[in-house]
């Protein structure tokens, strides 16, 4: 029988929706399942956590865990590992889960596949599905090595809402120690561009080319109809525009009654910031572009034809 | 200072990918190939400590002989000497393979600091990085955006989830991977891209390194890729722009947002 620890992590003291998320796709293989949960003062998650289907879970309580540390944080799952010997790791693709997954598989030599959206049993062995070159082709690897690791792409499934119930025991964790020092969490300048509360969102992505398109190309449209102006990633990154205009898991997470996407692609980290709108259009010139999976109504045409057209279309319908 | 800069070749963002008629791969044929994103961000920081004092810049990378094109632009954008990893044991190997590579150049040189990208454009594993930093026994950071340097240390922001930014401290030597955005990339100048030709370019097999093809076969295989299903997918509409700018006016009607 095979065994899955999963390392859960925690937001606000409870577990986070990933991590439940962990839970259903170990729960998907069968076997036993251990959870690992890290902090100072995490007793209450941990229980929290084994009465959500967490298994037996394991509290790995101690002051030098306050705050993420790569290096304690990878002690104390190594303490997990090498007290339960399990076959498979799982770890959320997170910023926690990137910054520890290829130091623990390096420390074991062991195999690693990151950001996967679905593990599969196949006889006895494991295939792991992950995304590559930005979601335009996926792949299915194996994976040897003891044990195997995979971080997880967050709502890559249903959150476990089950509510079985589980155990809770403490890891001894003392002396993990990291030689990074967390000196603080910041919030990145807010800037005045809320875009969480708009209607209508009227995104642009590296397919205008260069940044006075977005003034003479997309403005118009945005202001016809009364909408904000968004970007994706690239835009941003090459300094087109401020921050502030960023929808993606590293910007701002947007769930408006309309959200048009013009010239993105859709890469995974713009497509989990608004894949929640009501209503999706999205106008590009790739009509394989992964954008027209998660879009309502999509145009694949070259947008510096359509967008005009539309801008024009737009005012003709507002003067009538 | 030394700071090491590991770099990858990627297909280039707009290049059209086909698989190949293996199957776990692309065709890699008739691609125009690039230096990865992130790993540019990660040149740029270095180039940055450098332009800020003294500091030896070196790139390394690994593949055939079609990385040397990105070697030379990187030295023509001011990295001072390169290194190149060819070796038929590393086709197909995976991040880890590569990781004891260049955990093998870590260990031939000292850097004060590695800098690399967060992950590459092509396989979006994210891997190397901290992988590195562990068999070279260094401290690491993941995913930053800003880089200061202070005598035996330097303090970084970690990107994280939702705009918020975590402050760490690390002691030299250390590793970083880089987000994309973190600075802006400069272009080799004409200048530059004369001084690279006389700059130093050393070429490595394994044996080299001081490893043998055991050491980096590969754990990962890519047993498949290929073009993610397609689910129901958007409506695409049909017609000249005019017609379709119609129907989307239409459709922003029903929605009540006009």
């Amino acid at each position: 029988m095979s065994k899955t620890l999963i390392v859960a992590e925690l937001q606000n003291g409870a577990p986070r929706e990933a991590a439940l998320e962990l839970i259903t796709q170990a729960r998907g293989l069968g076997g036993e399942l251990v959870s690992l949960v890290i902090g100072s003062g995490v007793a209450e998650a941990a229980e929290d956590l084994a009465k959500r289907g967490g298994g037996r879970v394991l509290a790995a309580d101690d002051a030098a865990l306050a705050d993420y540390t790569s290096g304690a944080y990878a002690q104390a799952i190594r303490r997990a590992l090498d007290q339960e010997s399990p076959d498979l790791l799982l770890l959320s693709n997170t910023p926690i889960g990137w910054d520890l997954a290829g130091k623990l598989a390096a420390a074991l030599d062991a195999g690693v596949a990151t950001d996967v959206v679905r593990i599969e049993q196949e006889g006895d062995d494991l295939v792991f599905i992950k995304r590559m070159f930005n979601a335009k082709l996926d792949s299915r690897l194996r994976v040897t090595g003891s044990p195997r690791i995979a971080t997880v792409q967050p709502g890559a499934c249903e959150a476990y809402a089950g509510s079985d119930a589980g155990s809770v025991e403490s890891l001894d964790v003392s002396g993990c120690g990291s030689r990074t020092v967390f000196k603080e969490l910041r919030t990145a300048a807010a800037g005045g561009h809320d875009l969480t509360k708009a209607d209508l969102i009227i995104s642009g992505g590296r397919g205008l080319q260069k940044p006075e398109n977005f003034d003479s190309v997309l403005k118009p449209l945005v202001e016809a109809l009364g909408a904000q102006m968004g970007a994706s990633r690239p835009v941003v990154d090459s300094g087109w525009l401020p921050h502030e205009y960023q929808v993606g898991s590293s910007g701002q997470v947007v769930a408006p009654k309309l959200y048009m996407a013009v010239g993105i692609s859709g890469a995974i980290q713009h497509l989990v910031g608004m894949k929640n709108s009501n209503f999706i259009i999205a106008i590009n010139k790739d009509a394989d572009a992964p954008i027209f999976e998660v879009a309502d109504l999509g145009v694949v045409a070259d947008l510096f034809e359509i967008v005009p057209a539309l801008t024009e279309a737009v005012s003709a319908a507002k003067g009538g | 200072m030394k700071i090491l800069v590991c770099l990858k070749q990627v297909p280039h963002k707009d290049a059209r990918l086909d698989i190949a008629g293996h199957g776990t791969w692309i065709d890699d044929a008739n691609l125009k190939f690039e230096i990865n994103d992130y790993d540019n961000y990660a040149l740029e920081a270095a180039l940055r400590i450098k332009d800020a004092g003294e500091a030896e810049v070196i790139v390394a990378t690994i593949g055939p002989d079609r990385v040397v094109q990105s070697l030379r632009t990187a030295l023509g954008m001011g990295a001072d000497r390169a290194v190149h990893v060819k070796d038929e044991a590393l086709e197909g190997s995976d991040s880890l393979g590569v990781a004891k590579s260049l955990a093998a150049i870590a260990a031939q040189e000292s850097p004060d600091l590695i800098l690399t990208g967060l992950m590459s454009d092509d396989a979006n594993y994210g891997l190397t990085g901290p992988m590195l930093a562990e068999l070279s026994g260094l401290p690491h950071a993941t995913g930053i955006v800003s880089c200061e340097h202070a005598g035996e240390s330097i303090t970084v922001e970690r990107e994280l989830e939702g705009g918020a930014l975590e402050v760490v401290e690390l002691p030299l030597p250390a590793l970083v991977t880089v987000q994309t955005g973190m600075n802006e990339v400069r272009y080799a100048s004409l200048k530059g891209i004369m001084q690279a030709k006389k700059k130093p370019l050393e070429t490595k097999s394994v044996a080299d390194l001081g490893l043998q093809a055991s050491d980096v076969a590969p754990k990962v295989t890519i047993e498949k890729i290929y073009m993610p299903p397609k689910g129901e997918g958007a409506e695409i509409l049909q017609g000249s722009a005019a017609e379709v700018s119609q129907q989307l006016v239409t459709k922003i009607k029903e929605l009540g947002l006009l």
